[in-house]
Formats: structure tokens, sequence, C-alpha cells
């Protein structure tokens, strides 16, 4: 569904991504991990071309987004993303956070916005707090909102960008939860994450990332049960 | 002159002129200031354009306003650019209020700038994400939240424009300074007009403040509503 091809990319003259392939599949739940410093966001925001990528292809269902002529803000409204800051609109009520995208995009009128807004508020178990405003909520509650709104465009795909590295150890499994039924209900997902025992739990593919490159890629059983290369060894060793 | 024996009432058998002063002074800020808040959001984005065809004419201008005085102005745009444009002279309304719109809007840009920047980043990239447009994303994220803490630079900016207005008694429009200025010549003295004008300006300047911190008070630090607020569960 996700299909990269030799991507790489410069910041300045610093080569952050230095030729990434790999295809992401339907429903596929795909966990990037790796040291920071890695790639492994910058890799995540190529995806939705939130940074701008240097060479090499990314074809989201055939379609080439790194292509001028296509339309990006279609290809985004696609593909949902939910990041570590959460990035709620703090001047707008939760129900508005979760509605405007589908009003100003889809041209849903406010009736079918709200209901829909509600109906994923419930999912994510935030309905009684649609009338308040994000700064009345948690960060666990914010990040749950987040991933609502990115759901309210009924994406294809949601990329997640260390969604629980901002959030208070409490409020981490929250939003796991949450993130767990995503997968449960079959959406394609690529996260990046240090939470590695989500990877392993929920996971279909784990990539691990060092230095620009994907230095292995496997199950989750594969990677944390028998890593190949010594760097993901000595990474795990780490972090386990 | 004694200045313990003030004679108020020849300020006072003048009221008419500072009467029709105080007029002319607001007129001339009020006109000034809101051209200059429209003339200066299409500068403040201008400079803030990744174009270098838009980007470098607004930065010219900004540089070009705030760079030199305001008097200069005025008594360029009175005596020089007006009437070379127009062949004759429009008069100190016309001129007074085209040049407070423009230097004041050379100010509010720089305003709407840091006010656009000081947005943070991950709010334009979520809006981003969602599919909306960039001017989709200003106009429903960005200047929403970049218009609150707007407020009280943009308040100062008045005030600052209110005093600067009496420059324009150089090319003889009849404002609050005017008319200090005409009571000193006629009956050479100068206290009781000087303080009345200082008086009025201060009154004026002093309303203002209070106007703006009433705003400042209902739409900034939070976004939360205060009637929200107390019903929700972090009533302060």
């Amino acid at each position: 569904m996700i299909k990269i091809e030799n991507l790489h990319k410069y910041f300045g003259k610093l080569e952050v991504l230095k030729g990434i392939d790999y295809e992401i599949q339907e429903k596929q739940v795909v966990c990037v991990i790796g040291p920071s410093g890695s790639g492994k966001s910058t890799f995540l925001r190529c995806i939705n071309m939130l940074e701008e990528v240097t060479d090499g292809a990314i074809y989201i269902e055939n379609v080439k987004i790194n292509d001028p002529k296509t339309n990006i803000n279609e290809i985004r409204a696609e593909v949902g993303m939910v990041f570590q800051q959460f990035n709620l609109f703090p001047h707008m009520t939760v129900i508005d956070n979760v509605t405007m995208a589908p009003m100003q995009i889809r041209k849903m009128s406010r009736t079918d916005a709200e209901a829909l807004g509600h109906e994923l508020l419930k999912k994510v178990g935030l309905d009684s707090k649609a009338y308040n405003y994000p700064e009345q909520l948690s960060g666990g509650q914010q990040q749950r909102v987040a991933i609502a709104r990115a759901l309210a465009m009924k994406p294809k795909a949601i990329l997640f960008d260390e969604p629980t590295s901002a959030l208070d150890p409490e409020m981490v499994k929250e939003v796991l939860d949450v993130m767990k039924n995503l997968a449960a209900e079959g959406m394609t997902m690529v996260v990046v994450t240090h939470e590695m025992g989500f990877a392993r739990e929920v996971g279909d593919r784990v990539v691990f990332m060092d230095g620009g490159y994907i230095v292995e890629e496997g199950s989750p059983e594969e990677l944390f049960g028998n890593p190949q290369s010594d760097r993901t060894k000595a990474f795990l060793g780490k972090v386990l | 002159m004694d200045i313990f024996d003030l004679r108020w009432d020849i300020v006072w058998n003048y009221r008419d002129m500072f009467i029709r002063g105080i007029g002319v002074t607001l007129i001339l800020t009020l006109s000034g200031y809101f051209g200059g808040i429209l003339l200066g959001l299409f500068l403040g984005l201008g400079k803030l354009s990744s174009k270098k065809w838009i980007y470098w004419p607004s930065k010219l201008y900004i540089d070009l306003f705030r760079g030199t005085p305001m008097l200069v102005q005025i008594l360029l745009i009175h005596l020089a650019v007006i009437p070379t444009i127009f062949g004759h002279s429009l008069g100190y309304m016309v001129s007074g209020i085209t040049a407070l719109i423009l230097n004041c809007a050379a100010y509010n840009a720089e305003i709407f700038r840091a006010g656009i920047q000081s947005i943070a980043k991950g709010q334009m990239e979520a809006a981003r994400s969602l599919g909306l447009t960039h001017n989709q994303a200003m106009r429903k994220v960005i200047l929403p939240q970049a218009f609150r803490r707007m407020i009280p630079p943009l308040g100062n900016e008045f005030i600052a424009l209110l005093k600067d207005s009496s420059l324009v008694t150089v090319i003889a429009a009849p404002d609050i300074l005017y008319a200090s200025k005409v009571v000193a010549g006629a009956s050479f003295r100068f206290w009781e007009p000087y303080i009345v004008a200082a008086l009025l300006y201060l009154v004026l300047t002093y309303g203002v403040t209070k106007i703006v911190a009433f705003i400042e008070k209902r739409f900034s630090n939070s976004y939360v509503p205060r009637k929200a607020k107390v019903e929700g569960r972090e009533a302060r």
C-alpha cells in the first residue's frame, strides 16, 4: 500500500536518510524502532511529505506522492498523522478539533461531522470531554483526541510519530490501548516508538533503523527473539 | 511669567478649537490605525512569503518606513509626493491620514509577522497533515491563535500612533497640539495651552490603555471561556 524506493533525505549537507527501501502492506502495523537521530521520525514525516524528499520515490496506492503533479493535500487527507506533542488546536473545543477537517475538506455538514465526531470520541473514550478545550485535558486524553481527529478524515493509514514519548508513564497505557484497538480493526499503521512492549505485542513487522539506514526488519519474534545484526543486538540490549 | 498665576480662562475661550482638535486627532489616529492594520496584514504576510518577489518589496517597505522619522514622511507626502501625483495639494487631512496609514502599516506588519511566527510549528504541521491547504491552515488554525498574541502590541501601536499623530501639526492640520500652538501664539502664554494639550493626550491614551487591557483580559492567557472554566474540572 505504501512503497518507499531508495529514499534519501538531506538537511542542508547532512544526510539523514541514506537510501531506504520498504513496503508496507494494507492492514499491517509496522513499528519503527531505533536510537534517537537514526532518522526514524524523518522517515515517517517523508511519507506524508511533511519533509520534502531529496531523492527517491514514495508511492501510496501506486500514486507517486513526491511528484510535482500530485496534489499533496489530497494525499495527506488519506493519511492521518499523530504527533509526539499532540498538536491539538488550542483555540477549538475537542469536538471542533475533530470536525474541522471533515467540514473544511470533505465539505461535510456540521450535523454529520458532529455525529461522526461524537462517535469517534466515544471510541477513544472521551465523548464526555467533547465541549472542553485541549488545555483542560491531560496529556493522554489530548493524544486520544488527536487520534480521533486523525480518524475523522477516514484515512487509509495513520502515521504515529512517537505518540507516547511526551506522556507521563501512567498515561501511556490509555493511548496504547486505543492504538491496539485500531490495529485490531485492521487500520494500516506506521508507528515510530520506544515502546518495545507495544512493538512486540501489536506490530506485524518491526523495523530497526540506525544511522539513516534500515538495519534490520522482521516479525517481532524474529527481530526481538533472534536479531541478526550486531547493531540491533546492541540496541535491544540497552532498551530491553 | 509667574506660573502660579495661571490663566485657564484663556484656554477656555479657545475651547471650540480644542474640541475640534480632539476630533481631528481621533479621526487621524483611527483612520491611520485601521488603514494601517489592513495594509500591515498584507505586508506582514508578504514578509513571511517564500516568494522572493513578494518578500523583498515587503521587507523594503517595512525597513523604509520604520527607518525614517515620521515627521520627514509627513512632509515628503504633503509637500512632494501628493502634489507631484495630483498636481496640487489634497489638504492636510488626506496627507495626514496617508502618512499615518503608511507609517502604521510598517509597524503593524512586524506585529503580524511576529505573531504568526510565534505559533508553534506543530500547529501548521497538524493542520497540513489533515489535508488543509496552506491558506486554510492559516485561516482556521494559525491566525485565530496569532491574533490573541497580537492584542498587546497592537494596543501599544495604537497609543504610539495617537501621540505621533501630533506631528501633523507641521502641515497645519488642526489637531490638539495645533490648537495649543494657536493659543500660545495669540496670548504669549505657554504653560496653560501646552498643559491642556498634554492632559488631553493623557486622557485619550489612558482611555485606550483601559480598553486594550479589557480586550487582553478577555482573550489572552486561556482559550477556555470563563463560563466553561467555572463549570469545567479545572475551575480557577
